[in-house]
């Protein structure tokens, strides 16, 4: 039996909020930069291709689930590829989520850097980001949904103020041609994108957490959708404000969308404000990817008390957040394999584990033989 | 000559950290009250406990110490079992002591607690627990009876109403036409003889103690196994006066008072059900004081209601006086800024809260009652909420919400915005704050802090000193010195404005632990803006976020309905009409969860005789 953290139960709502959260927090980073390079003015809609794909992805998840009735997904593994190689793969996504949060991190604290606080040294910003990670993990799971659940609406409600109060910029005929570099260049893109809705993976993790297994095919469906509708207008108003070109260019086109509102000379420069929203959605998705790389790591060794590994896991995290050296190398390596590669780990590690149960006829039994 | 003065200095900084004795002279040193008692004895000489009387708490601690102390120190002994000294022909010899069982001295212990059949021990046993005659408070009054059984009762001077113990007491008892009546006899209860109303025939000294401590009487007869305790409490208290903190203009104008009597009887008067009850626990090993815990039986979640009581019984100090000492003593998260339990004077607020599920603990002598489990918007909620109209109260809990937010977070935003983020500020403001705070050496956060600083200290001045001098001290000191720390340069007019803005705000809060609270973590959001601008201010908000969702009050996360999300009420935020809040909180999980059918308002469903 593997020992676990005490990860407590967590609603359908909170669990909703914090999985969504987490997918849409690229989109004030250098998502809507990289999804404009490669597909031009397709970018509004190859999103939603990678979200059908991760749709389907996340079903294959589900089947797997349901095979093991009452196991996570980490469970899942150690039942079908025996205890070795299941808790390899538990350390495996361990060390992506900690990847993961380290780059958002950098991604996070290099974008206000460029774009609010350019005479703060990096290592401040990361050190007091890394605070609130700490305290945050240190709850563990719950609280990090609960705040969750709060700050979505405010995340939310400032998304939709920005994508507001730009519309006079707004010249949907930048939209256009359709089909962008090519309708198949678009779908390559996308499928390939399917990378940027992998955290969804999180909600199998977790699956112990939730309320049975309708319900997290339910909040799985639902983060997808809306992670797919928030993707595909935030793009589309980029486009529309700065064309396909211009919008290429900007490292944070959402950071730069409420840069250019300008109402009248009392109402103008208000992207200052529009820091709460990044830092709230940021500190969310960095901690729940921070616990849930801690969590994954206390599976594999049995250890029942994630919290004495806190500080080598911030130490590895600034580590992990201190490897690019610009900007640039940001954007080019690191970032490209979050939000274009992982799908190769995260999303069909679970469909070859699915794959091999299938043929080996693997079930799980009931909730007491498998607990 | 270099190498002498290098040795020196190495000897000295050698001399810091190693030990050395010193010929100060000592100092004097309180003794700790252990090593005080072997004195003392020796001083006033061993005192017995009376012949089947009860020793004192210290006095039994002191029989189970080794007495002979001057030989060899505690240290050098190794433990053993008690013994008592024999002095014979000047010679100290110890003879050890066989230790008793257990069960012996629980049994030896209880026969010490039980009331004697004869006058004396009774007497002494009283006397000596109440250190009397040296503790004049203590009044004795013997007497005998016409059959020439000799009597006594003990009350406590100034806790008791003489008046009952004169006509309803002492007047029966002896009446010597009562004494003659034949119906009168020897064996006739003490009960049927005293008219008090309540009484309560005791047989242990301990609660007989009690009793008198709180202000009632006992009586004893000689020959009785039993003392009766008649009450009389009758001390002077103030009465019910309107409410000092949480005035309204619409609604009952009571208060409690620091009697918990009359506290529990202004509940009753309005909660009129036989399913209220009141529970009593004594706290304070010391101070033994009342506290009373009131519920109504068939709505409150037992859950909580065994939880309250767990907590209750469980407090083992040796004095609880004020509110807020239970309160710290009771609460789930000490260590939060912001109260977990909610504090109220009035009668009215404390009754509505009953009716929704909670429990109210009173505490005997303070004016003001507890109530838990409670939620953060709790403490938004006012006094007055209940007596205005829907749409009123609303909007005044919006303006309540907007205050909590200026509270905390204006000082800081101000600090950020014209440190960090210039850009935000319109052009024409821009250069106004530019321009008063030209001649301002200070920085921004200095100017903040002084400015704070100087409001607290105004609004501490102003509580100290008594009557309407502190609120005109308030005022003026605020005015002249905000006026001279503009004249003189040190703040620019702007800050007068964000520092007077954030105190009002504070005040507009309802709840005075909140708004303590809420002043104390301005400060924290201050250095959070000052350091990091608004990404700092963020950051600070996700903590209090996090520190929010964490705490709890009795089991009930203090962010219920919100996180963790439970079904939403109608009288959260907005304050929907009564007729529409059909269901009690849902968070309580209260036995009943219905407040009232889904059309209270049955008239609108009817015909009018003249339509």
């Amino acid at each position: 039996m593997v020992e676990m953290i005490k990860e407590g139960k967590i609603g359908m709502l909170e669990a909703y909020a914090l999985v969504t959260v987490i997918i849409i927090t690229k989109v004030f980073y250098t998502f809507p930069l990289a999804s404009i390079k490669q597909t031009g003015t397709a970018a509004w809609y190859s999103t939603l291709i990678s979200c059908a794909c991760a749709i389907a992805f996340f079903v294959l998840v589900y089947l797997l689930l349901k095979r093991f009735p009452q196991k996570d997904l980490y469970q899942v593994f150690e039942a079908v590829l025996g205890q070795k190689i299941g808790r390899f793969l538990v350390l495996v996504f361990s060390v992506y989520f900690l990847y993961y949060a380290g780059i958002n991190l950098s991604e996070f604290v290099n974008i206000l850097k460029i774009y609010c606080m350019p005479l703060t040294p990096q290592e401040v910003l990361v050190a007091g980001f890394l605070i609130v990670t700490a305290a945050m993990a240190y709850v563990g799971l719950e609280g990090i949904s609960r705040v969750a659940y709060i700050l979505f609406y405010l995340i939310i409600a400032g998304l939709v103020l920005i994508l507001l109060l730009a519309i006079p910029f707004y010249d949907f005929h930048y939209l256009k041609p359709w089909f962008g570099y090519g309708l198949g260049v678009t779908v390559k893109e996308g499928i390939l994108r399917t990378s940027s809705y992998d955290t969804v993976i999180i909600l199998a993790i977790i699956a112990n957490s939730l309320q049975g297994l309708k319900n997290l095919k339910r909040v799985g469906l639902a983060c997808l959708l809306t992670a797919g509708a928030v993707f595909s207008i935030c793009l589309a108003c980029v486009l529309a404000a700065f064309q396909y070109t211009a919008g290429g260019e900007y490292i944070s086109g959402m950071n730069h969308l409420s840069r250019i509102i300008y109402y009248s000379r009392f109402f103008q420069r208000v992207e200052a404000i529009f820091v709460f929203v990044w830092v709230f959605a940021s500190v969310i998705a960095v901690s729940a990817t921070f616990y849930i790389a801690l969590s994954s790591y206390c599976r594999v060794f049995n250890i029942t008390n994630h919290r004495p590994l806190l500080m080598p896991f911030l130490f590895l995290t600034f580590a992990f957040s201190s490897l690019p050296k610009n900007m640039a190398e940001i954007i080019d390596i690191y970032v490209r394999f979050i939000r274009g590669y992982s799908l190769f780990l995260i999303v069909l590690a679970p469909v070859l584990v699915l794959l091999i149960a299938m043929l080996m006829g693997k079930r799980g039994g009931k909730a007491s033989e498998t607990q | 000559m270099s190498g002498k003065k290098n040795k020196n200095i190495i000897w000295r900084m050698l001399e810091l950290i190693t030990y050395k004795k010193t010929n100060r002279p000592k100092t004097f040193v309180l003794p700790e009250v252990d090593e005080q008692r072997p004195n003392q004895q020796q001083v006033s000489g061993q005192q017995q406990p009376p012949e089947g009387g009860q020793p004192s708490q210290g006095q039994d601690q002191r029989a189970a110490q080794p007495e002979d102390t001057s030989q060899t120190s505690e240290a050098q002994q190794p433990k053993q079992a008690p013994a008592v000294v024999v002095e014979r022909a000047g010679q100290k010899r110890r003879i050890p002591k066989k230790p008793l069982s257990a069960s012996e001295v629980r049994s030896a212990r209880k026969d010490k607690d039980q009331v004697k059949t004869d006058v004396d021990s009774n007497l002494q046993v009283l006397k000596q627990a109440f250190h009397a005659p040296e503790n004049k408070d203590l009044i004795i009054r013997e007497f005998s009876l016409s059959n020439k059984k000799r009597g006594f009762l003990a009350f406590l001077d100034g806790m008791t109403d003489k008046n009952i113990i004169n006509e309803y007491i002492l007047k029966p008892l002896l009446d010597q036409e009562n004494a003659s009546n034949s119906e009168y006899k020897v064996g006739m209860p003490l009960e049927d003889i005293v008219l008090t109303d309540d009484t309560q025939a005791l047989k242990t000294f301990g609660e007989v103690i009690n009793n008198i401590l709180k202000g009632n009487t006992a009586v004893y007869v000689e020959g009785l196994d039993y003392i009766l305790i008649c009450e009389t409490i009758g001390y002077e208290k103030r009465g019910v006066e309107a409410p000092k903190t949480e005035i309204v203009v619409k609604g009952p104008q009571e208060a409690f008072s620091e009697n918990l009597r009359t506290n529990i009887t202004l509940l009753r008067r309005i909660i009129r059900n036989k399913d209220l009850v009141t529970e009593f626990f004594e706290l304070g090993e010391k101070s033994n004081t009342t506290c009373a815990i009131v519920y109504l039986q068939g709505l409150v979640n037992p859950l909580i209601l065994k939880e309250v009581k767990r907590r209750l019984k469980n407090i083992k100090t040796d004095f609880v006086v004020s509110i807020g000492m239970l309160e710290e003593l009771i609460e789930d998260n000490p260590f939060s800024l912001f109260p977990t339990i909610l504090s109220t004077e009035r009668p009215d607020r404390t009754a509505a809260n009953i009716l929704e599920g909670r429990v109210a603990i009173i505490l005997d002598g303070n004016p003001i009652v507890l109530i838990v489990p409670i939620t953060l918007n709790a403490l938004m909620h006012s006094a007055e909420d209940a007596s205005l109209k829907w749409h009123n109260t609303t909007a005044l809990r919006m303006v309540r919400f907007c205050a909590f937010a200026i509270a905390i977070l204006l000082p800081g935003f101000y600090l950020a915005l014209t440190t960090f983020h210039h850009e935000m500020i319109p052009t024409e403001l821009l250069i106004a704050i530019a321009r008063a705070k030209e001649n301002v050496p200070f920085p921004t956060i200095i100017e903040v802090l002084l400015m704070e600083l100087g409001f607290e200290l105004i609004r501490e001045a102003g509580i100290r000193i008594p009557g309407i001098v502190g609120n005109t001290l308030g005022i003026i000191g605020a005015l002249i010195l905000g006026e001279a720390a503009v004249t003189a340069n040190i703040v620019s007019p702007v800050l007068i404005i964000i520092v007077a803005l954030t105190g009002l705000s504070n005040f507009a809060l309802p709840n005075y632990s909140l708004a303590f609270g809420i002043r104390i973590l301005r400060f924290a959001f201050i250095f959070a803006g000052a350091i990091l601008g608004f990404f700092g201010l963020a950051l600070a908000a996700v903590l209090l976020t996090l520190m929010l969702v964490n705490l709890k009050s009795f089991g009930i996360p203090f962010m219920s309905i919100i996180a963790p999300r439970t079904k939403r009420g109608k009288d959260i935020v907005i304050r929907w009409p009564l007729w529409l809040q059909e269901n009690r909180p849902d968070y309580l999980s209260p036995r009943d969860r219905q407040r009232q059918p889904e059309i209270a308002r049955q008239w609108t469903q009817q015909n009018p005789e003249n339509s």
